[in-house]
């Protein structure tokens, strides 16, 4: 009996002990040490008085789908890192509500001549640690960025050169329609050079952001508090914002509804009756910009045949593709630019669906009977599994047999890459670069062009949409580039998603971005 | 005793160098390029040559293996392809979730098997005998993800008493448990009504009676005592099941445990992550069984002697 | 002689499992669930009854026309149900089969010949072991890409291993005996001692393994299918089908509960049988 006794007694103590050991052993934010002002132009924090905050709840807890995994800024390319990122750090230009390019680190930018771009910085703009930025900071960061994993985003940057204080010079290969755009990207926030060079674990956490990072427990949460040492007007309300990863739709729903949090990111569809239901929650819905395509590996037989491809275009359903993956949430497109990117032009005559014009197409091809037999993959969630299966019925009326791979998204992205497929469902998100869709998907040679498209005219187009310097040029030449590709069909657009974002009724959010990308620095639980 | 348990320890070695072998090598075999799969979408060619030089991905495999295990002599099982952190680091993070979790459960699960298996060992052959097995035949029998999702379905969207998924608080903990445990529960209680049987049989039982030992002390001091040896085992594997096994109700509870970190590396081909994880759980297991193993010696003093002797 | 004294014993195990009223049940549940399996290919065209997208009809309850509802895509879920039972009957046998193979004659060898060449096998045996199958699984699948076949390949290390160990302690009992020392003596030739002599003898502990194991693979299977890497869509794998149902939860609760219960039955029936089998051929069970 005494055995048992201690038995129990251990167990339970080791019980205990578990129990107590769900500690936080995860980032710690740098603690700002708020520095004595340098001189009138650093920026000392404008102490906003008490009546201009409104009344706010403290914390600002949103439930997110994913979970942070990184936050050196140009090292990673995740949505939620770079929603993360936007608190803490600033580009030198930003967004607004219509995607116009506004100041924000800068003050301007102009193509002085072919090759460089000058830009004039904020004299009064500071990092979290109190010290002042500077084009020595903006330098430093872009020197950076070009030998980054991310310079995909820089193309054509040769070099910075610091003219003074709050001037500097960018020296580009030559002129870009989009360059600028590229420079409101937040991975390109300017990091703090003095703190790289002091040696300091984690230089990338200094930023000149409204929050500096507080606590992140990986898996668990990660919570930024307001930065003591913000040089603007525009400082953060909500003294807390924490992210917390909800993995699974249906149980950030059930926390929206429990309280626990403040906003649920992606509620899926089916559940939104739910939350209508609920007096306390709002649900916002507005057109998105992700777009969802189905592609063909253009170098692999049959599928260079480009007839071939167009008698797929008719032969897809895509209402029922968008009710299958979306319920209906969601809206079609013919062409392959997605919508709201400058120059979107979808009037073109393109393929709609129709199975006779489909069997035409086929015979014209060379398959009068169909019988082809081949593979779609797809990334192993949700709405891939619904579109494959529909794409899949509608696909056998005309004679072809798919079968369907799921594949993890790391091994999906190498087999496109490597060209061993023959059909993909893959989607793009591209808010304020046309270029990045023209480019990164269509032309020859570039590894994201997971068709293996190759055409010289595309390329072409590409270039001179990139580089014309007249509106109606531009404007024809985009135009004809998108009728050419739709024509061409290395891939088929299937849908735009709409962006759904459920919240508390008190939940004040000046605007949502369609690619869900927004800025939570203004955001507060009014009280 | 010492001296098993040296050689226990010592015996751990080969087990797990093994087990890193194949894992390392199967992760590499998988033929996609953790470079590709890494890099940003938009990278050039050069960009991802350049990630896989500093990947180290084009030395050959043993010199990478090799370059690993020096590493992990060192204690050091490397850095995430995909989160840049440290390995261990980010195991050691989600293991006391898993902890919490497998100790809970196998707790629920013996609190609520062992009991029921002695009385229904008692009871043998009665309904409550088979009302007993009964249940302990479903609980083995149900998928243990698809209790979880039931149980979400009752208590948690209709009755509303508990949260669906995430760690919270302790109230967050019930489900989850109560999903591994009952699957546990169910081997437990047939393993403890056998046990329970074999010795209720024995000769040194109708002795205890017939010296007028009450039957409560019959059943408890000299019953279940000696019972307990295959009880415990029985215990012991579903502890060290639980440990690593639970990646279903992880999956659906979302709760941040460390077998669901071996599944999402292994999805998100993050070979570091996966091999020092698949590492770290097998050198627990071994623990753990070493752990019930002298726990036997502590209620068996013939297995102790043997264990003495042995080393 | 020997095939006299098999038949009676398969006959007094038989008359034994016959009276066990579990083990019945779960026959009878298994033999309608092979030729519901088997009849399901007849009576419904794979093509316009089990995978046909019908949008105009998803997600409706259980009701007159669909008695157990339909799912996300408009499919009947009764007959994907019913159609359903091969890939988890498939699964099972096949791998529990493999398994068999390849562990029986593992563990004969380890067991008959000791030594080194136990020693090689049995520790190859504890790794194997020491890694939870599910993660096994996963990597195999993740390596050789999801098919039916590959899930096979997956599943059934855990049943090798298993088979190993139990063929090595039956064999190991079974071959320091007399009989065996005297087929030695006549000459035989090691494999005949060993397919025909020592095999027959471990047989019990085998067959009763074969059953609970065929329950662990299906629930196996349909684990990995839930975690996506299992059976291809759109196969009507019990599994997969829970795991589409999970993202309703909330809305279509039944799109969970009835492939579980399906999944729950014919394991159940398995480990009845299994159960039942093992205490017919027990000969030291008292009654």
């Amino acid at each position: 009996m005494k055995r048992i006794t201690s038995v129990l007694l251990c167990a339970t103590m080791i019980f205990s002990l578990a129990a107590c050991s769900g500690g936080k052993t995860g980032d710690k934010g740098s603690t700002a040490a708020p520095a004595a002002a340098a001189g009138t132009e650093a920026g000392a924090s404008q102490t906003t008085s008490p009546d201009s905050i409104p009344a706010h709840k403290e914390e600002l807890i949103i439930g997110a789908a994913a979970a942070v995994n990184n936050l050196d800024l140009q090292k990673q390319a995740d949505q939620i890192n770079n929603i993360c990122l936007k608190l803490t750090h600033q580009a030198l230009f930003r967004l607004d509500e219509e995607n116009n390019r506004i100041p924000c680190l800068a003050l301007s930018a102009d193509w002085i001549d072919d090759t460089t771009i000058e830009i004039k910085l904020r004299s009064d703009a500071c990092f979290s640690d109190g010290t002042p930025l500077t084009a020595e900071d903006v330098k430093f960061t872009f020197d950076m960025a070009i030998d980054s994993p991310i310079s995909g985003n820089l193309t054509g940057l040769e070099g910075v050169d610091v003219i003074d204080d709050t001037t500097v010079h960018m020296q580009m290969k030559s002129y870009s329609n989009d360059f600028l755009m590229s420079l409101t990207f937040i991975p390109f926030g300017i990091q703090s050079k003095a703190a790289y060079e002091s040696g300091m674990e984690k230089p990338y956490l200094i930023g000149s952001g409204q929050y500096v990072l507080e606590d992140w427990v990986d898996g668990e949460f990660i919570s930024f508090i307001k930065s003591e040492n913000y040089w603007g007007e525009d400082v953060g309300i909500s003294d807390q914002i924490t992210f917390r990863p909800y993995l699974e739709a249906s149980s950030r729903v059930i926390a929206l509804q429990n309280g626990e949090i403040d906003v649920c990111i992606d509620p899926p569809i089916n559940e939104l009756q739910y939350l209508e239901e609920d007096k306390n929650i709002t649900v916002h819905e507005q057109p998105g910009t992700r777009l969802f395509y189905f592609g063909f590996n253009c170098e692999k037989e049959p599928w260079n045949n480009q007839t071939l491809r167009q008698a797929v275009a008719c032969a897809i359903d895509r209402n029922s593709v968008i009710q299958a993956a979306v319920y209906g949430k969601g809206t079609p497109q013919t062409t392959v630019l997605n919508r709201g990117l400058w120059g979107f032009y979808d009037d073109m005559d393109g393929f709609d669906y129709d199975v006779d014009r489909a069997k035409q197409l086929m015979a014209e091809a060379g398959y009068p009977d169909g019988g082809i037999s081949t593979t779609l993959i797809i990334a192993n969630s949700s709405p891939y599994t619904m579109i494959a299966q529909v794409i899949q019925a509608n696909l056998k009326e005309i004679g072809i047999q798919v079968e369907i791979k799921t594949l993890e998204d790391a091994t999906l992205k190498s087999t496109c890459v490597e060209g061993q497929h023959d059909l993909f469902l893959w989607r793009w998100n591209e808010t304020i670069r046309p270029d990045c869709v023209y480019r990164d998907l269509f032309n020859t040679g570039v590894a994201s062009n997971y068709h293996h498209f190759s055409d010289a005219k595309v390329d072409e187009l590409t270039d001179k949409v990139l580089m014309d310097r007249e509106e109606a040029q531009r404007q024809a030449d985009s135009k004809e580039l998108q009728t050419y590709l739709v024509e061409a069909s290395p891939q088929v657009p299937l849908y735009i998603a709409n962006l759904v974002i459920a919240y508390h009724n008190d939940l004040k959010m000046p605007f949502f971005r369609g690619g869900g990308d927004h800025e939570w620095y203004n955001a507060y639980i009014a009280k | 005793m010492l001296k098993y348990i040296l050689k226990r320890i010592m015996l751990m070695i080969p087990a797990i160098l093994a087990t890193s072998f194949i894992i390392y090598f199967a992760m590499d075999m998988t033929g996609s390029d953790p470079a590709t799969a890494l890099a940003p979408d938009n990278a050039t060619e050069e960009q991802i040559e350049q990630l896989r030089e500093e990947l180290g991905l084009n030395d050959p495999i043993f010199v990478r293996y090799g370059k690993y295990m020096m590493g992990m002599m060192k204690g050091d099982l490397g850095t995430s392809y995909v989160t840049k952190r440290d390995v261990f680091e980010t195991f050691m993070t989600r293991l006391p979730n898993t902890i919490q979790l497998a100790f809970t459960a196998v707790f629920v699960a013996t609190l609520i098997a062992v009991p029921l298996g002695i009385y229904t060992a008692i009871h043998q052959n009665t309904w409550k005998d088979t009302g007993g097995m009964v249940f302990a035949l479903f609980g083995v029998s149900m998928p243990n993800f698809w209790l979880g999702m039931i149980l979400i379905i009752i208590f948690s969207l209709n009755l509303k008493w508990f949260p669906s998924g995430a760690k919270g608080g302790p109230e967050s903990l019930v489900l989850p448990a109560v999903t591994v445990g009952l699957g546990f529960a169910a081997l437990i209680t047939r393993t403890t009504r056998s046990a329970m049987l074999d010795v209720i049989r024995q000769d040194y039982m109708t002795t205890a009676r017939a010296k007028g030992t009450g039957e409560r002390d019959v059943i408890f001091k000299h019953g279940l005592r000696n019972a307990l040896i295959p009880i415990i085992t029985v215990i012991g594997m579903q502890l060290s099941n639980a440990l690593t096994g639970s990646v279903l109700a992880e999956t659906v509870f979302s709760w941040p445990g460390v077998g669901r970190l071996i599944v999402d590396s292994i999805a998100k081909r993050d070979t570091p992550m996966v091999t020092g994880a698949i590492i770290m759980s097998c050198v627990l297991m071994c623990v753990v069984n070493l752990a019930v193993d002298l726990i036997y010696a502590f209620f068996d003093p013939r297995i102790k002697a043997q264990y003495s002797q042995k080393g | 002689m020997v095939n006299a004294k098999s038949r009676s014993m398969g006959q007094e195990t038989f008359r034994r499992l016959l009276k066990n009223k579990g083990a019945v049940c779960g026959m009878v549940f298994l033999v309608l669930l092979v030729l519901i399996s088997i009849a399901a290919g007849f009576v419904y065209n794979y093509d316009t009854d089990i995978i046909a997208i019908n949008m105009s009809q998803a997600l409706q309850p259980p009701n007159a026309n669909h008695w157990f509802g339909t799912d996300a895509l408009g499919r009947d879920i009764f007959a994907r149900m019913l159609y359903g039972a091969r890939y988890s009957l498939i699964i099972g046998v096949g791998s529990v089969a493999i398994g068999l193979v390849i562990g029986v004659t593992l563990g004969a060898i380890a067991g008959f010949y000791g030594g080194f060449v136990d020693q090689m096998i049995m520790r190859t045996v504890d790794v194997f072991y020491s890694i939870p199958n599910i993660m096994i699984a996963v990597v195999i699948v993740s390596l050789l890409g999801t098919s039916t076949m590959n899930l096979l390949i997956a599943l059934c290390f855990t049943c090798a291993t298993s088979f190993t160990r139990i063929a090595r302690a039956s064999v190991m009992t079974i071959r320091d005996q007399e009989f065996v020392e005297a087929a030695y003596e006549i000459g035989l030739p090691t494999w005949k001692i060993i397919l025909k002599h020592i095999l027959p003898n471990c047989l019990s502990p085998i067959i009763v393994q074969v059953t609970l194991l065929i329950g662990t693979t299906i629930i196996a299977a349909s684990s990995l299918s839930f975690l996506g890497i299992g059976v291809p869509l759109p196969a009507p794998e019990w599994g997969a089908m829970l795991s589409e149902g999970r993202q309703h939860i909330r809305d279509a609760a039944y799109m969970c509960i009835i492939p579980g219960l399906a999944i729950m039955f014919t394991v159940l029936a398995l480990n009845l049988l299994g159960d039942g089998l093992r205490d017919a051929l027990d000969p030291k069970m008292k009654r």
